[in-house]
């Protein structure tokens, strides 16, 4: 049978709003984060590994004997990347950069925006600091982004 | 001890922009040929497996539901599996499971996506991110694509060049491909100068979206043997899975696929393969950006950690080549329906039985390994088919 150009199609959408829950670790990250511009991690009592983003158990121990830990709001650049296409697809004349950091004093890290330097400028293994959004309300976002720290 | 598997038929089609049929159409048209290539009817087949990554692609929720008449699953056990991409692959190992446990004789597996149904793919794509602190970033394929491939360039110090190879092999590989939905004649020049979406990886780096379907049937030793003289076994099968927290793997790199090496490793033990760069005589590799089939060449040992530049920049991963890899196109030749990659399964068994037609290649082939990604770099799924 060969493919041709139908005639017709049957045109509809699926509009679904969600609340998610944040869970009980996020949410105690996303108020710390909010109320302190703390980044928080859970660090595992037995094998002493500290989660970020936090999590009520750790997958290696298979055990929820965890403590809430304080880590640095720096780190250094695993890995990055440049995109050319808006969220919604579109074309963009300036790339926009996200970044993963593992961050210091912690065996988890965090992606995010990259600022204040453009992708050349940029290097796998660099220390980066985190930069806080001055109102914050509870979300990831209270994150503006990662730049390098100064020399 | 698990029974033996043999595949004893594929169903194909090719892949595109199916806009006339449904996913029943699209689902019954390999499921009539898989019976066709296997000389079997409908009242054969015990049990249905299905495999289909992402519902939203086409817009109906557990879409296999709408399958199960076109796939002769009418009246019997059918059973529904998804692992992201990797579905591709731990589909048909779902269903060997079904065979080797003694429960059915013959199993029917049919792997769909349709992906041209909706306004957007990468819409759907967002869907899939951690909702708390990845989606509202708005991370999207290109850079999640373009964060492993720096990663994994810079750990192995490989090139923009040598994944541009990738492609004009695999492109040009679909030329002889009748299912393909994008075969090119393309130089490395002309993939390195089509646009970034995320550096290192560019348009010609990337496979396309599209939809089909494909099918294989499996069956018992004893069934195998009245169907065939000298059936294909699945001789090993290994799945691997990683944390989708992936800002804070063990291994402090996305660039090496732990997983992946750990389902290759499952799948050799059970064929009993020690080295599989000398003993696989062919492999296709899941290949949705061209990075991808090198970390996989890899993973699957064709190559040394770190070697698969050299193996594309030697020729050895070529049609004519010592291991040749994704002569029928791969991804980035045939199209990319996500679960339907098990396509990379069929065209083992199609160069086993030396029914490749022109993607034939000139080497006997006895021995061949397959595999399949997902996930947030997550899961990898493998298969080693062969002859006795």
């Amino acid at each position: 049978m060969k493919l041709k150009k139908p005639e017709m199609t049957i045109n509809g959408e699926i509009q679904i709003s969600y609340n998610w829950s944040p869970g009980k670790a996020g949410e105690r990250f996303f108020r710390d984060l909010r109320d302190h511009m703390k980044i928080m991690g859970t660090r595992c009592r037995k094998c002493s590994r500290v989660l970020v983003p936090p999590r009520i158990f750790c997958e290696e121990c298979f055990t929820d004997d965890m403590e809430w830990v304080e880590v640095e709001p720096k780190g250094t650049l695993a890995t990055f990347g440049d995109c050319y296409f808006s969220t919604d697809g579109k074309r963009l004349e300036k790339p926009w950069i996200l970044g993963i950091v593992r961050l210091n004093g912690s065996n988890g890290g965090l992606i995010h925006y990259i600022g204040e330097a453009t992708a050349e400028e940029l290097k796998i293994g660099m220390p980066m600091e985190i930069v806080f959004k001055e109102q914050r309300e509870g979300n990831i976002l209270d994150i503006l982004y990662f730049r390098p720290v100064k020399e | 001890m698990a029974r033996r598997v043999a595949l004893v038929g594929v169903g194909m089609q090719k892949f595109d922009f199916r806009k006339t049929e449904t996913v029943e159409e699209m689902v019954f048209d390999v499921a009539r040929n898989a019976l066709e290539d296997a000389h079997l009817q409908k009242e054969n087949i015990d049990s249905v497996v299905f495999g289909s990554a992402v519902d939203a692609f086409c817009g109906i929720n557990n879409s296999d539901k709408t399958a199960i008449d076109a796939s002769t699953g009418l009246w019997k056990p059918t059973m529904r599996n998804s692992t992201s991409g990797s579905t591709a692959v731990s589909t048909p190992i779902l269903g060997y499971n079904h065979v080797a446990c003694g429960l059915h004789d013959l199993v029917m597996v049919i792997c769909f996506e349709k992906m041209s149904e909706n306004a957007s793919a990468q819409a759907v794509f967002s869907t899939v991110y951690d909702e708390a602190f990845v989606r509202p970033i708005g991370l999207n394929v290109p850079i999640q694509c373009g964060l492993e491939a720096r990663a994994y360039l810079h750990r192995y110090g490989l090139t923009e060049r040598q994944m541009a190879k990738v492609s004009v092999k695999n492109r040009g590989n679909a030329l002889s491909n009748p299912y393909a939905q994008l075969p090119m004649k393309l130089t490395v020049d002309k993939v390195l100068e089509s646009p970034y979406l995320s550096w290192p990886v560019k348009l010609l780096d990337t496979s396309p979206v599209t939809d089909g379907a494909r099918a294989v049937i499996l069956a018992s030793e004893h069934v195998a043997r009245e169907l065939t003289d000298n059936p294909v076994w699945i001789r090993g099968v290994g799945r691997g899975a990683d944390s989708v927290w992936f800002m804070g793997r063990k291994n402090n790199d996305l660039g090496r696929l732990d997983y992946a090496y750990l389902a290759a490793k499952q799948a050799y033990d059970m064929a009993g393969i020690k080295n599989p760069a000398a003993e696989i005589d062919y492999a296709e590799v899941y290949d949705p950006f061209t990075y991808k089939e090198m970390q996989h060449c890899e993973a699957l040992g064709l190559c040394p950690e770190g070697g698969a530049g050299k193996m594309i920049d030697d020729g050895i991963s070529l049609k004519e080549g010592t291991l040749p890899v994704n002569a029928s196109g791969g991804l980035q030749g045939e199209g990319n329906p996500i679960g339907a990659g098990m396509s990379r399964l069929c065209w083992c068994y199609l160069q086993i039985k030396g029914q490749a037609g022109d993607c034939q290649v000139p080497k006997d082939v006895n021995t061949a390994v397959c595999n399949a990604w997902g996930g947030m770099y997550q899961y990898n799924a493998v298969m080693v088919v062969g002859r006795d």
